[in-house]
């Protein structure tokens, strides 16, 4: 019996690492290319490198030079900061709000209006460019952050509600009595109760909502339309390269450079995810 | 929490306000990298001279991003086109500003080929003013290998073939060709065809085909692309052979001329290519390490056509800044620090051969002014759905090893379907 425990878990762990591995060659890859120079890019394989991995004339930090020192990539990172951390806010904010009433307060068309917003998910992106900038040209809105916002907003909304719906759902109903009875409004219901204790869900939330808003290129290039006092990183860095492809591997090291705030983003509110906030809070 | 709530409302009015309350000119574009560069040189002098502020927007996907925003009613003032095709589509619709009253037609005249005119003419308007060119019937070579392989410059096409059999005699490769692009990829291809199609079967039916007078199906074209697959699908003609051919990206593919040995010997390619052996070879000399043949003529009647691309500016919105950034961008001076910076030839015939990087470009401007059977590429003139679409994706999969009738076939199908025109429109 022990005997075939191990060997599960040994073929468990095998597999997981097998797919590990299929999974993080092309990352590893864009990895290895982004330090290598363009000539070498241009003649050889990644591979190649592993027949003298220490020969370090094979590496560079051109590339990531010329991404960084490229004009305007200053105000790209900070466009890109603006668009996105409004882009993120707003729609969780507005989503929580929504979910919550949607999920804990009783009224008339609630199932509908939720069903409303779910059924949102499946209209493409792409149908609404036309109308919305049309919109927006009447608002003055085309070209301004608020209208990139506000665009955000919508297109992540009808997710986010989704998510926190469902979360909210499966929150206890004794809780919520509980603190009924001891007298608590709704708003502090809200504030005190349902936000804490959905903090995982909200922080996977804002992750999904940034991670899209920060490596957006369609959105931004539609409404902000591409001018260098607006374009985010997405922007800049695709101007990088030639009309024809020319430069493509800048884009390897570009990759990296506009990886590293979604990395820090997730890395910091991991701990968000493993805490099991809501474990206990029933008890006594 | 209400106060944040608060602090944002402020914040989102703040930010709507503002922005875009300057007179600005705006051009739309498929440029990056060193040709946003240049550009941005031009828009610069421009600025310091009027005042007026100039915003580039790039983007790689024009046409899909132009209709959205002519859709919208908020259309950029200028648009950089690269084809001819969606100049007619947008003359047609009416987007465009017809440009007599706005430039300076004697001017005009005056200091361009008269080919410039009439390629950016729909039904009597000028739609289009062109401000740089690359010559693409040009094969490059490296010179020193030629010389010590005993190797000469092919004069028509029978001795590139005695010349390449020499080659492949000797251990050697003659051909490297590349027709990766991205979602581009192909295109490299079509200039071959229609290089060789200009001079098996001449100006006349060139134009034909690319009107869609003539099918795909017709034994010119058919003859056309079997005179370059002999070539590129050959291993012991073409480096690498057809999977090095659709893999091998359009601006890598002249780096096996200056290995060391050198892997392969010849290079079809239009002069913009120069940029790019600058680029990866900074240490190589124009005229001494890479130079330039014509592309051999085939049959001696057609002789040597020249087959370019031109870009070309249209006006879109009836702004003066607008207007005065074309007038502008028409005169030798805006041109001269476009084509300085790119190594693309100019089309006003007063630009200061100095101007140019190398003798090389100064001589290919030479080529172009001279140009008396001069044909607009092809695949830039035909609906995007074949020129930029089944053209490509057919010549792939002919190299990829697909049957050519069925290829041929395909295109005409799509063909069919595009073409408004054309004798051979079903």
């Amino acid at each position: 019996m022990a005997a075939r425990k191990t060997f599960a878990r040994f073929f468990l762990h095998f597999v997981i690492i097998i797919s590990l591995i299929i999974w993080i060659v092309p990352t590893l890859g864009l990895l290895i290319t982004s330090f290598r120079p363009a000539e070498d890019v241009n003649s050889t394989g990644w591979w190649t490198v592993f027949s003298s991995p220490l020969d370090f004339t094979n590496y560079t930090l051109d590339n990531y030079l010329q991404v960084i020192r490229a004009g305007g990539m200053n105000t790209a990172f900070k466009n890109s900061f603006i668009i996105t951390i409004f882009g993120t806010l707003l729609p969780v904010l507005i989503a929580a709000f929504a979910a919550f009433g949607l999920s804990r307060l009783n009224f008339k068309g609630r199932s509908f209006i939720y069903a409303l917003i779910v059924s949102l998910l499946v209209v493409p992106l792409q149908l609404t460019f036309i109308p919305i900038l049309k919109l927006y040209n009447i608002l003055n809105l085309s070209g301004t952050f608020t209208g990139l916002w506000l665009d955000h907003t919508a297109y992540g909304l009808p997710l986010a509600v989704y998510m926190l719906h469902n979360f909210f759902q499966s929150l206890p109903d004794d809780l919520f009595e509980a603190a009924f009875i001891d007298g608590a409004s709704i708003w502090i219901a809200f504030v005190r109760l349902a936000l804490p204790l959905s903090m995982p869900a909200l922080a996977s939330l804002f992750i999904f909502q940034f991670l899209w808003v920060w490596n957006d290129l369609l959105v931004a290039l539609i409404y902000l339309g591409g001018s260098g006092q607006v374009a985010p990183l997405t922007m800049r860095l695709t101007n990088l390269v030639g009309s024809h492809g020319q430069d493509w591997h800048l884009l390897t090291s570009a990759a990296f450079v506009s990886m590293i705030v979604p990395l820090i983003i997730f890395f910091s509110l991991q701990r968000y995810f493993v805490k099991g906030i809501l474990a206990g809070s029933v008890k006594g | 929490m209400k106060r944040c709530v608060a602090l944002l409302l402020v914040f989102l009015l703040i930010s709507g306000i503002g922005v875009f309350a300057k007179d600005t000119v705006t051009v739309m574009g498929v440029w990056g990298g060193v040709e946003l560069e240049a550009f941005e040189k031009v828009m610069e002098t421009f600025e310091a001279a009027t005042g007026i502020e100039v915003e580039f927007e790039g983007t790689r996907d024009l046409p899909t991003l132009l209709t959205t925003r002519i859709e919208a009613g908020n259309p950029p003032d200028i648009i950089v086109l690269t084809g001819l095709g969606l100049m007619n589509d947008l003359a047609r619709d009416g987007v465009l500003v017809e440009l007599s009253n706005v430039l300076d037609m004697d001017k005009f005249a005056e200091e361009y080929n008269p080919i410039w005119r009439e390629l950016a003419t729909y039904k009597d308007g000028l739609y289009g003013l062109y401000i740089s060119a690359d010559v693409k019937s040009l094969v490059w070579y490296n010179p020193k290998a030629f010389e010590a392989n005993g190797y000469e410059i092919p004069k028509n096409w029978g001795e590139l073939e005695a010349h390449s059999k020499k080659m492949i005699a000797d251990g050697n490769i003659p051909w490297s060709v590349g027709m990766e692009s991205g979602a581009a990829s192909g295109w490299p291809g079509t200039d071959w065809i229609e290089d060789i199609m200009l001079r098996t079967a001449g100006p006349e039916v060139y134009d034909q085909w690319v009107n869609h007078d003539i099918p795909w199906t017709d034994a010119r074209v058919k003859r056309a692309f079997e005179i370059f697959g002999n070539i590129v699908k050959d291993e012991a003609y073409t480096w690498g052979g057809p999977i090095a051919v659709n893999a091998t990206n359009f601006n890598d593919a002249i780096a096996p001329l200056f290995m060391d040995p050198p892997q392969a010997f010849m290079h079809r390619q239009a002069s913009f290519i120069t940029s790019a052996i600058r680029e990866a070879n900074p240490g190589l000399v124009a005229g001494e390490d890479y130079d330039f043949f014509p592309f051999p003529p085939i049959e001696e009647k057609y002789g040597t056509p020249v087959l370019g691309a031109a870009d070309m500016v249209s006006l879109l919105t009836e702004k003066q800044a607008a207007k005065q950034f074309m007038r502008f961008l028409a005169t030798p001076g805006a041109q001269s620090i476009w084509v300085g910076e790119l190594g693309k030839i100019g089309v006003n015939k007063r630009i200061n051969p100095n101007v140019y990087p190398d003798e090389l470009t100064a001589k290919m401007a030479a080529v172009l002014q001279d140009a008396i059977v001069f044909r607009f590429d092809g695949s830039d003139s035909m609906p995007g759905a074949v020129g930029s679409g089944a053209f490509w994706t057919g010549i792939v999969d002919y190299v990829n090893g697909e049957d050519l009738d069925s290829v041929l076939e395909y295109i005409e199908a799509v063909a069919d379907e595009t073409y408004t025109g054309g004798a051979a429109t079903d």
